[in-house]
């Protein structure tokens, strides 16, 4: 039970990871972001690049990747999504469409095989409860906490993170104290896609980016934070542990052929049941209605 | 009038001397997957071959030499979601637009190869293909001959494929006395199929199988099937994948330090540069190379010089282990298939094709009744699938013994 119940944690860790990005500019700005998972394949390949192609150290070039992917997330709302914002089908549509664009390119230029890895941050194993567990693993557990005390912290005792709050509770209201939508919109997307990079920095060391890998982070960003409910970072904690956990008894108890189905099983027993998510707060109204 | 006619007669003069220059080239069509890196590296091979064979004058067809011309297509077959109608009117266009007299290497999935036998039999184009592996294709030939006669194979099938690891696990029974395995494999149905063989031929051999997982492509968590090996007490584990993240099993493996050999095939960890991306975390892994040239073995020199001439002219080493050398010989064996038959007649040539009997990278290469390339322990009488484990960032052959220099040796945590 104790090598399910670490790697359970691990994996569940490795989910929040992934979706947070995801969940934060869905929750500010209202955008579905569908380029995600492409701009998580990406900062791993830049990351790549600086360390193999321009021989930077590790930790400069995951440091250069986070802000460059980030300051990409801006431009990419200034630029291309600001245009049509609130028109939710055209934002769908046009960041699917990037990370089509994004992704195919990629293939286009070669970046295929598996000798596209990234370094661990600590190499070895430690034991733990009876079984033996890499320490790049055990970090992920770290920086997952991490992160989500930083944007706790953020959100709540940060101008920039109250004006985050004020646009995702009520737009409208939050214009007539002088904040600025499109800017904190913005922000939203360069900070969701700055976590996407971070993401990409603690998680791939552990595999090889590939570029198929996006269409799987996109999914599974999809899945958590819908099953969590979309706008929610404890709802997203909350379905990573569900999804992290089944995942890893299906896995020991069944098969691991059948793990890929348990995000998307959970996603339609969510919608069936309760499609605001478990802790979404959205819908929550229209279906009470 | 003088003008008129003369600019007349250059035009016919320059429209003769084009036909007369088209006549001089064989078109050879390369339909495949080029963005994967067995095809990209299988039309680089059947490439070289080609300019090898044209720095020589040519093929021989009748009384002139003809040069080889080359035309790629990726027709995508390999990529997840790429329907088989697109792959095949790749192929159509392949033959009727640039009019490719022959193709090599070919489909990726067998699906797509099975239902391009049709239209290569349809235009009379002989087909070599390299890649796809389904044991169908040799079954169909041999069944329908006449129909099929212009389809051939030059690479390993999942027969062979099982055939060599049911060798390599004989080979680690008398050398451990090992006899009880954990099969990890990827949820496809070539990966698994074999997966499934394997189960079956180790139960019918003494050996108990502790336990046989299938992976989804893409998965990156093998914790839990080694949990489930170790719990089990196998001493070896056969990981059959050809996903870019199955190194991570690697990883994984000697992070929890499984007390279990690794051998099987895992395509990621075949080249060179799988070292450079692993490193030390695939030291003892015990790899199956579908086809000699892929890799170099000494004890065999026609691989070596392919292996050699493939880096001396692209500057870089063969990574992948299916396909590309198979892709060379290929090449050879249609030259020489057209030279014998003396004339591009389609099918002179395809009868020719199956009395080939020939010294190819990949071993001897010959072919049985249904057109596929036949494999053995000995590359002095037929194609090999050599087998080689990694250590200390080399690769030493240790399997079948014809060309091994060197024995299997335990991973550091199980001395």
């Amino acid at each position: 039970m104790g090598p399910t119940l670490i790697y359970g944690l691990i994996n569940s860790a490795i989910l929040v990871l992934m979706a947070l990005g995801f969940n934060l500019t869905f929750g500010i700005s209202g955008v579905a972001n569908f380029a995600y998972g492409a701009i998580y394949v990406v900062a791993g390949f830049f990351a790549w690049s600086l360390i193999n192609t321009f021989h930077l150290p590790f930790v400069l070039s995951a440091l250069i990747a986070i802000v460059v992917i980030g300051f990409a997330g801006v431009c990419l709302y200034r630029f291309i999504l600001t245009r049509i914002r609130g028109l939710v089908i055209s934002e769908v549509i046009a960041t699917f469409a990037i990370s089509l664009v994004l992704l195919e390119l990629l293939r286009y230029f070669g970046f295929i095989g598996s000798k596209y890895t990234l370094p661990v941050l600590v190499n070895g194993s430690v034991e733990l409860l009876d079984t033996f567990v890499d320490i790049q693993r055990l970090l992920i557990i770290g920086i997952g906490i991490v992160v989500l005390f930083a944007l706790y912290l953020f959100t709540h005792h940060t101008r920039m993170g109250l004006a985050f709050r004020g646009i995702a509770q009520e737009e409208h209201t939050s214009l007539s104290l002088g904040i600025n939508p499109e800017r904190i919109a913005s922000w939203s997307m360069g900070i969701g896609a700055a976590l996407s990079a971070l993401a990409a920095i603690v998680i791939l060391p552990l595999g090889t980016v590939t570029v198929d890998g996006g269409y799987d982070v996109l999914i599974t960003a999809l899945s958590v934070c819908i099953v969590g409910g979309l706008g929610s970072t404890f709802g997203v904690v909350i379905a990573s542990l569900i999804i992290g956990f089944a995942q890893q008894l299906t896995a020991t108890y069944l098969s691991s052929h059948w793990t890929m189905i348990v995000s998307l099983v959970a996603l339609l027993v969510v919608l069936t049941v309760k499609p605001s998510g478990l802790l979404g707060h959205q819908k929550e109204l229209e279906e009470r209605v | 009038m003088r003008t008129v006619v003369t600019i007349f007669s250059s035009l016919l003069l320059l429209a003769f001397v084009s036909a007369a220059s088209a006549q001089q080239t064989i078109t050879l069509g390369i339909p495949t997957s080029l963005n994967l890196i067995e095809g990209k590296e299988a039309n680089l091979a059947a490439r070289l071959a080609v300019e090898e064979i044209n720095a020589k004058g040519g093929v021989k067809v009748g009384n002139e030499k003809r040069l080889f011309k080359v035309e790629s297509i990726d027709i995508r077959d390999g990529e997840p979601g790429v329907p088989v109608s697109e792959a095949l009117l790749g192929i159509e266009k392949l033959i009727l637009d640039k009019k490719a007299y022959a193709t090599v290497v070919g489909n990726f999935r067998s699906e797509a190869l099975l239902a391009a036998m049709d239209i290569y039999s349809k235009y009379k184009v002989v087909n070599i293909g390299t890649i796809a592996m389904v044991p169908k294709f040799e079954e169909l030939v041999a069944a329908e001959k006449a129909k099929y006669k212009y389809s051939y194979r030059m690479c390993l099938d999942s027969k062979y494929l099982a055939a060599t690891i049911q060798g390599l696990m004989k080979h680690i029974n008398k050398d451990f006395g090992y006899n009880k395995a954990f099969i990890a494999t990827q949820d496809v149905l070539w990966a698994a199929g074999t997966g499934a063989l394997m189960e079956k031929w180790f139960k019918e051999n003494g050996w108990t199988v502790v336990g046989f997982e299938k992976y989804p492509t893409g998965a990156q968590d093998f914790s839990a099937g080694l949990m489930k090996a170790r719990s089990g007490g196998a001493q070896v584990i056969l990981p059959i994948f050809d996903m870019p993240t199955s190194g991570t099993l690697l990883k994984q493996w000697k992070s929890m330090k499984i007390p279990s050999l690794m051998a099987g095939f895992i395509s990621p960890l075949i080249g060179t540069k799988a070292w450079e991306a692993f490193g030390e975390d695939i030291d003892g892994c015990m790899n199956v190379v579908f086809e000699l040239g892929n890799v170099p073995v000494k004890a065999y020199p026609p691989s070596t010089k392919f292996y050699e001439d493939y880096k001396k002219r692209y500057k870089e080493e063969v990574q992948s282990g299916h396909g590309v050398s198979g892709a060379y010989d290929a090449v050879y064996v249609l030259a020489n298939a057209i030279e014998k038959a003396g004339t591009l007649d389609s099918d002179k040539v395809a009868q020719v094709l199956e009395t080939t009997d020939a010294v190819g990278s990949v071993g001897r290469i010959k072919f049985s009744a249904g057109h596929q390339l036949q494999f053995g322990n000995d590359p002095k009488t037929a194609a090999v699938s050599p087998v080689f484990q990694w250590r200390k960032g080399k690769r030493v052959e240790i399997y079948p013994e014809s060309i091994a220099d060197g024995k299997i040796e335990k991973p550091a945590w199980m001395k």
